[in-house]
Order: C-alpha cells, then structure tokens, then sequence
C-alpha cells in the first residue's frame, strides 16, 4: 500500500499536515503514518483525526535538539518506503526535511504552495515560488519518495472523523546529537499576530528614523489595523520585530487592506502580500516597483501624505 | 587559526526578470549577482577568520562557465582563495546537485577544514536544503539559521533562531552552518578588493574531474511568471487625490 507519512513536533502542526495528507491519500490510495512526538496529544486524537498509524517520538533529555530524533525517523522511514513525507516549513522542520531527503537521496520541495496528485501519472505535482516571488516552479520526483514542507497555516487543521482506528508505537530514544542545546531563550510573546490582522500598514525604507513609525502606526490606528514592516526594518536596522516581517523570508499576509508606506516594492517583499484583497502604497518616487503591484497608490512623500490621510479617515 | 570553507552562488538578479506577453518569463535582460544571503555567509567566514587571529577562507561555488565573474565577485569580499565547479552542464541545478558537487570538492580539494559557512538559502531557488544536505554528504554536525556563532577550543557556539525563540547550542568542528542575514553587515567591496581578487588564487574544476554523475530527482515542470499585478492607479498627493483615495477604499469595502 502506497504511504503518505507526516513528521511533525507539536500537535496544530500536526493536525495541518493530516489536513495536507487526508486531501492527497485517497486518492493515492494510501494510509497516512503519523510522527510526531508523544507529549503533544494522546495518539487516539491523531487517528480519529485521519492517521492510520501514529509513530510516537519519545521525549528528549533537555540538551538535544529535535534533529537527533533523524537517525530513528530514517530507520522507519526506510522500513516503511513512503511515496510522500511532509514536514512543516519550520526552522526545525526545515532542517530536518533536507538532512533526511539527503539520507534517502530524494527529492525536497521546499516551502511548497501548491500540492495535487495527479491520477493517469499517478505522481505528486508540487509547487513553489522561485526568483523571490517572481516565479512559480512546478516540480514532479522521478524517485519514489518525495519530501515537501508545507509553510504554516498552508491547509485547514483536519478535523476529527467518528470510529476510526489505527495502531501506535512508541519509537526508541536516538542516539546523543553531537550538536548539544547549552540554553534555550523563549520568545517574548508579541502582542499581535499579523497574519490575522484585517488591515495591515506595513513601514518601508521610506521612514527617516525609528521614531517616525508613530506615524504609521498612527494610520494603523485610524484604520483599525496593525503594523507591518520589510525586511530591512527588521533585520538591517532593528526597527521593529522579526515577527513583523512581511514576505518570502517572513510571513505571508491575507489583509482585507494592505498599504505600503515608503515600501519600494521588491518582489522578496510583494509576494508575502499577494493574498491580500486591496494593496495601496504611499511612495514618492513615481517609478517605485510597487505601483504596478498595488491597486491604488499615492506618489507623494510619507510624510505630507499619511497627516493629510488621517485627517480623511476622520472626516 | 581557522580554515573556514564559505559557499556561494552566482545567481541571476530577480529584480530584472520581466514577465513576457506570453506568462513566461523575460531573462532577456537580467543582470547577476552573488547571492545575498551567501554574503552573509562569506561574511561570517572572514569575520571568523579575522576574529581567529589568521587562518584562511577558501569559497566554493558551482556554475556554468559563465559564472566566473561570480569567483571573482566572491574573491573581492574578502575571501583567500576560491574553487569553482565549472560545467556547462552546472545550469539549473537542483539543491541535492549542487550539495553533491560541493561535497565532492571539498572532500577532494580541502584535506582540512574548521567550517563551512552557507547561506540560509539561495536568492534564486531558496530552497534551503543545500547547507544540511551538504552536512549530510560530509558526515558532519549542521546548525542552521544561526543569528551568532564563535568558535573556541574545537567546537562552535550558535544561537539558532527557531520558531519559539532561540537555542544556543555546541557542536564540534567540523561542522556546517548556515546564517540568517542579520548575522552581520556583508562589506561592499572596493575598487582596491576588486582588484586584489584578480590576483588570488582560483582554482577552476570540470565536471570530469569530478567522482560522480550528480543525476537530479526532481523534474521541473513549468516555471511561469507569478502574476502579482494590479490595476495600479496612480493618485497625487493633493486634496483630489488624498479624497479620491480614501473613497476608493470604502467602495471596494475595506474600510468602514
């Protein structure tokens, strides 16, 4: 029988990617293993949620990282020769998904966006962006396993199915990695989550220094939405948060409202806003990329126009 | 003093793909460059290096034999001595390709290493494969999406960001990592570097001279243009404008 197998850490990535696997297995007449480790969540919830077999990944000792688990998952993996493995598009998963195609010497479509199984070929047909954006890369494996990664929120989280059964196994504690985990930083909770906001105001290079993002946030305000930024907001001058970072190497935002203040338009940037359903920009060079990329957009400069936009808003 | 290897790619420059009349894509008039988070990468070699009191950073790419100016690119920023896997057959690789062929240069040409620095991913495909893949191929520990990293008494020290916050894990060396751009600030090279780098080293390898056939597994399809545009109407920054703005937004719904 033909395997579709998912290798996730916690249990929502879990669940998306058995909503990944339940859109592609029966059709490829396939059974979906799951594994995942087994603190997230009893295995019954795995298997009533579309798992016919829950791998469990037993917990770690405190200085290992998740990627020592990868001599035991290429032990099964083998055992059990998957036509398709999915991982999410992770850090961790990220890693882990190319050390294993490399094990297997498979194919990995990375950050795939698009996912069918074609039936007269009887194979996967996956697809990615490339060139920042700028391009979609339709890819098939001509091997008979393939790994994809799937970014987060990509399928709706399988929802629970009444009688299903299905087997679980405990697998063995890995080997001790020689990359040791010395100390782990949590993350400072952010206060809100962009990919959920209904209206985004997103800050470019076009701002002069770090206190002028009062502005945007103003205009945030008055439109009832959050603040966004571009990649060298976040990682060239530290302006603002990673976690605000719109686009390829950042997050993928599905605004009813977008609007780029001083954004220049680089593809990297605009394809993490292609979801969004109305795309403004305010920007003061009239060639700026992003014009042909927004809908509406004002030429003038941030700082005139976003007072004068305010003041509109309030009338 | 460290030996660290730094790996990079020439790539074409996104910013000058048109989308042709025919939803294909235009390279007709596109420009190249180094990778920009390879240079992070050969950044973070040379910062090492330096930090090490000595020591040398070689890079190595892989390309068709129009690539070249990349080596010397690569070379002006810094870096000792460059090998370049030159086919024309290196063209529209996929990640386990070009892992492949780095590991076989460096296991063949580089008896001894400390390092190998990549980038998170490339410009062009980011994929994100070919720093772990290559780990594999090496038989080394990999440590990826590293924000800071030193190297003290045979082993490494990373902070490696991860959804829920950072690790800061030990490996020994050697080992592979890969950086996330704000790791540093890549130097912009000088007319003095540009000229320094035609006089190091380079050392040029063809596909024959390499153990392997580096057979891909991936088909690719179809690559079309992804349609981003927009009706994109320009307004002035006056009265008229600002209003008619406004009053675009409330038509289409999206504000109250």
């Amino acid at each position: 029988m033909a395997g579709v197998w998912i290798i996730a850490e916690t249990r929502e990535q879990a669940l998306e990617l058995l909503g990944a696997g339940r859109s592609l297995a029966p059709d490829m007449g396939a059974a979906i293993t799951t594994i995942v480790k087994k603190e997230t969540a009893p295995p019954e919830e795995y298997i009533s949620c579309g798992a016919d077999e829950v791998l469990q990944l037993p917990a770690l000792p405190p200085d290992q990282p998740f990627g020592a688990f990868l001599p035991v998952i290429e032990q099964e993996v083998k055992a059990g020769s998957p036509d398709l493995i999915l991982f999410n598009a992770t850090a961790r998963g990220k890693e882990m998904a190319a050390r294993l195609a490399s094990r297997l010497g498979c194919g990995l479509c990375s950050s795939c966006t698009a996912l069918a199984f074609d039936k007269s070929s009887g194979s996967v047909v996956m697809e990615r962006l490339a060139y920042g954006g700028a391009a979609i890369q339709k890819l098939t494996s001509s091997a008979k396993t393939v790994i994809i990664t799937v970014p987060p929120r990509s399928f709706e989280p399988a929802q629970p199915l009444e009688g299903r059964q299905g087997k679980t196994r405990e697998l063995a504690s890995p080997p001790a990695s020689a990359v040791r985990i010395i100390e782990r930083k949590p993350k400072e909770k952010i206060a809100k989550d962009i990919t959920e906001a209904r209206v985004i105001v997103c800050a470019g290079r076009g701002f002069d220094k770090k206190e002028d993002l009062a502005l945007a946030r103003e205009l945030a305000d008055a439109l009832g939405g959050e603040l966004g930024a571009t990649r060298p907001l976040t990682e060239e001058v530290h302006w603002l948060p990673e976690d605000l970072c719109i686009g390829l190497s950042g997050v993928q935002v599905k605004p009813e409202l977008y609007v780029g203040l001083g954004v220049s338009g680089q593809v990297q940037h605009m394809t993490g806003v292609r979801g969004a359903k109305v795309v403004c920009a305010v920007n003061r060079d009239e060639n700026a990329p992003i014009f042909p990329l927004c809908d509406f957009g004002i030429v003038g400069n941030l700082y005139d126009v976003v007072p004068k936009l305010i003041a509109e808003l309030k009338k | 003093m460290p030996t660290i290897v730094a790996c990079f790619k020439w790539v074409v420059d996104e910013a000058y793909i048109r989308k042709g009349s025919d939803g294909k894509l235009d390279f007709s008039s596109v420009d190249y460059k180094i990778g920009e988070y390879d240079r992070n990468a050969i950044e973070e070699a040379v910062r090492l290096r330096d930090a090490g009191g000595g020591g040398s950073v070689i890079g190595v790419t892989v390309g068709t034999p129009e690539s070249a100016k990349g080596v010397k690119d690569g070379l002006s920023r810094g870096m000792d001595q460059a090998y370049f896997a030159a086919d024309a057959a290196f063209r529209d690789l996929e990640p386990s390709q070009t892992a492949g062929i780095l590991a076989e240069v460096i296991r063949t040409r580089i008896p001894q290493y400390d390092l190998i620095t990549c980038g998170e991913g490339s410009s062009d495909l980011y994929a994100q494969q070919v720093g772990p893949r290559l780990a594999e191929l090496l038989g080394i520990p990999c440590v990826c999406f590293v924000q800071k990293l030193s190297l003290e008494g045979g082993k490494l020290r990373a902070e490696r960001r991860v959804e829920d916050g950072v690790e800061v894990v030990e490996a020994p060396l050697p080992a592979v990592v890969t950086v996330l751009p704000d790791i540093n600030t890549p130097r912009i090279p000088g007319v003095k570097d540009t000229l320094m780098a035609g006089k190091k080293p380079a050392t040029t390898i063809k596909k024959g001279e390499l153990a392997g056939s580096f057979d891909g597994v991936l088909k690719t399809a179809a690559m079309t243009a992804s349609s981003m545009e927009r009706t994109g109407e320009k307004l002035a920054a006056d009265a008229a404008g600002i209003a008619r703005f406004v009053d675009s937004l409330r038509k289409r719904g999206v504000i109250g």
